[in-house]
């Protein structure tokens, strides 16, 4: 157990009004915002609720774990922290999806990097879904104002090795890398940030926005699920939420009645889309669900000659945004390299292959290097991204298809990703793949990483990041809530997350989530108020 | 189970459509949350095939492991909502049937009867197959039995994994 002042407990023991798990819900609430979510999109905008004088309500369907509870162990992580024991997956089980479920969210779960939403993302939004106000000028402030809110600052320490080899092989090749800005404060190296930070040092939502939202007199449901909204005249006039056990399961059917002025939707993509479907929100345009983004990433592993322990360390430090600058935004598929952390459970079910290879490929862990290309999808018709539906029990279901378009580009990031490692001196690449070996120079894996089939579960591919489903846009025919976040056709309902993107973001997106909610929560805050409101 | 849940379950619906006969031999693979020894079976054989090397030697050892390693994978299970658990029983449930093993796994003996030898050729003919089920169900076992496996700090030396920093 972690030794560290733990902010929570603290909260705890000043009387902050927390229910669920072993607090009994309350049969009905009043207030005046409820907040589906605790996440980047619903932390941020609690804050700013009640800053502004509101009394504000947040439903989060995991549980409160803090850095007391933190045990760097992905035994504990993974069943408390993410959706679906981090075993969440699209309807054919192509693609395994690490989303946090926790107070927090995926902040409270994530690697740290903060990018800004790339110029020519904002750009194609602007022209395609009429998002005129979304300029990078007009966006800065906001940015801004969220960097310095979760601290997010360039990352000075140098970078662990499984990054530096990323670093220095692109190098050779005259391929750019940049460092990552992290929102941290008195990080300690240790590697541990996808199983929550031990030592409070990340900046996420459970140690920034939630704390002060809690301080400021907001109830907090844990382990509650949002299960559906009352839906009455165009207004939404009622939430009702169910008490879920670790697992997500249901445990009770006795629901808790929140009733508020206006309900801010914070639940994450596939979730968020999940709870207006359950609710049977107006649909006209058949935009609900639909154009849902993943990110879908692939994956190429080296042999080094000497020690990477890729799981020590800053998880991401270097990245490059070459391959995403190659072709036009709209043209051929685009990719951001990173590199992922790698621990004994997400490297052996996330590499590929079995028996006494992999037994032997494993005990090489040490010198093992990974690398990572997240493909920005969702920016050519070819890339439609998936559709979330509702599984008989009111679970939601992505339906995503990885099209020969997408394919494509990951074959493409293969051969960036072997030619990089080989030219940081790897002695063999064995790209993630079903059907791939070890192979020991460049010129022989570049032959045959061109043969390999590029289909779905053949292919390795894993999301970290998922975006839209709710998408806003400047008409209602384009989108599912309007440019400041409100849903087109009920009033008192607005999207706060990372399902308001039309598209990917082309980057880890949890700054772009910050920066823009913080803009549409203070803008809400603001209508409903009369009163404007800043944080910091 | 009904016909309605049948065909609502997509691809796992459309092999006992397929099997006929499968269809009457088909048990869930849980009962009262825990595996049901086919199941257990199931587990026990995917262990051997994908962790073959990973296991101590003896014969005695190697099976007191193996229930180690089913308890492991049913405790892991009990920490996935019923969706999940309900997709995975079906499958279980039918590669547990003389008739879906052998259509699905291509294996012509019983889980608890093959040689690692012929369950390695098995999981490989699913891992590359042209039917999704088969690599689905690839996929399952063999991420199922590696993340049980691994999770158990007294696996980690096999990777040289020292285990997380000390604060």
């Amino acid at each position: 157990m972690s030794e560290f002042p733990d902010p929570i407990a603290e909260g705890l023991s000043r009387g902050w009004r927390v229910f669920g798990g072993e607090t009994p819900l309350p049969r009905e609430i009043r207030c005046d915002v409820a907040i589906v979510g605790s996440g980047a999109g619903g932390g941020i905008s609690a804050e700013l609720f009640v800053k502004a004088g509101l009394d504000v309500v947040i439903v989060e369907e995991g549980p409160l774990r803090s850095s007391r509870d933190f045990n760097q162990l992905e035994a504990e992580a993974y069943p408390t922290l993410y959706q679906e024991s981090a075993a969440r997956k699209t309807a054919d089980k192509s693609i395994n999806i690490l989303q946090g479920r926790c107070v927090g969210g995926s902040t409270t779960v994530n690697w740290t990097s903060s990018f800004r939403t790339p110029p020519a993302t904002l750009e194609y939004w602007r022209e395609h879904f009429g998002l005129t106000d979304l300029s990078l000028d007009a966006l800065q402030p906001w940015f801004e104002r969220a960097e310095r809110r979760v601290s997010i600052q360039p990352w000075t320490t140098p970078p662990n090795e499984n990054n530096d080899l990323l670093r220095r092989g692109a190098a050779k090749l005259g391929v750019a890398t940049s460092g990552i800005p992290r929102n941290v404060i008195g990080c300690a190296d240790l590697g541990s940030c996808g199983l929550g930070c031990p030592i409070n040092a990340k900046q996420s939502m459970l140690v920034t926005t939630i704390p002060s939202a809690l301080d400021g007199g907001a109830r907090l449901l844990v382990q509650s699920r949002a299960h559906k909204f009352e839906l009455t005249r165009g207004r939404v006039s009622a939430l009702l939420c169910v008490p879920v056990a670790l697992n997500g399961d249901a445990v009770s059917t006795s629901s808790t009645r929140i009733i508020a002025r206006h309900y801010v939707l914070a639940g994450g993509a596939i979730n968020s889309p999940g709870l207006l479907l359950r609710s049977g929100a107006p649909d006209p345009h058949q935009r609900l669900g639909r154009r849902t983004f993943l990110h879908p990433v692939v994956l190429s592993t080296a042999v080094f000659d000497h020690a990477v322990k890729a799981w020590s360390g800053a998880p991401q430090s270097i990245c490059s945004d070459h391959f995403l600058k190659q072709y036009p935004i709209d043209g051929p598929i685009g990719y951001k390299l990173e590199t992922p952390p790698m621990h004994p459970v997400i490297a052996s079910t996330t590499l590929a292959g079995f028996g006494r290879a992999q037994t032997e490929a494993l005990a090489r862990l040490p010198v093992t290097h990974g690398l990572l290309a997240l493909l920005r999808d969702g920016f050519h018709p070819e890339s439609p991204g998936g559709s979330v539906s509702l599984r008989s029990d009111g679970s939601p279901l992505l339906e995503y298809s990885l099209t020969d378009f997408v394919m494509e580009g990951a074959r493409r990031a293969y051969l960036s990703m072997a030619e990089i490692q080989f030219a940081a001196g790897a002695l063999t690449v064995t790209p993630v793949h079903e059907m791939a070996s070890p192979y020991t120079n460049w010129v022989q894996a570049r032959k045959a990483i061109a043969a390999l089939p590029m289909k779905p579960l053949l292919t390795r591919v894993v999301s970290a990041h998922v975006m839209g489903g709710c998408p806003m846009a400047g008409d209602e025919r384009r989108g599912v809530v309007q440019p400041d976040g409100v849903h087109w056709q009920l009033d008192n309902l607005s999207v706060h997350d990372g399902s308001l993107f039309p598209t990917s973001i082309g980057a880890n997106p949890q700054l772009s989530i910050y920066g823009l909610v913080t803009k549409l929560a203070t803008q809400l805050a603001r209508r409903i108020t009369g009163r404007d409101v800043t944080v910091v | 189970m009904k016909r309605r849940t049948v065909l609502r379950l997509g691809i796992v619906g459309s092999v006992f459509v397929a099997l006929g006969g499968g269809l009457a031999l088909w048990r869930p693979a849980f009962h009262d949350g825990r595996l049901t020894p086919e199941a257990r079976d199931i587990f026990r054989a995917a262990a051997r095939a994908v962790l073959e090397g990973a296991f101590a030697a003896s014969p005695i050892a190697g099976d007191a492991e193996l229930d180690a390693q089913v308890e492991r994978v049913e405790a892991m299970l009990a920490g996935f909502p019923s969706h999940a658990r309900k997709e995975l029983s079906l499958l279980l449930g039918l590669i547990g049937t003389a008739p879906g093993r052998r259509v699905i796994a291509g294996l012509d003996v019983g889980w608890a009867e093959a040689s690692t030898d012929q369950l390695q050729h098995a999981l490989q003919r699913m891992r590359t197959s042209s039917f999704t089920m088969r690599q689905q169900a690839y996929h399952a076992l063999r991420d199922l039995t590696n993340g049980a496996f691994y999770v158990d700090p007294s696996h980690w030396a096999q990777l040289g994994y020292p285990g997380p920093p000390e604060l």
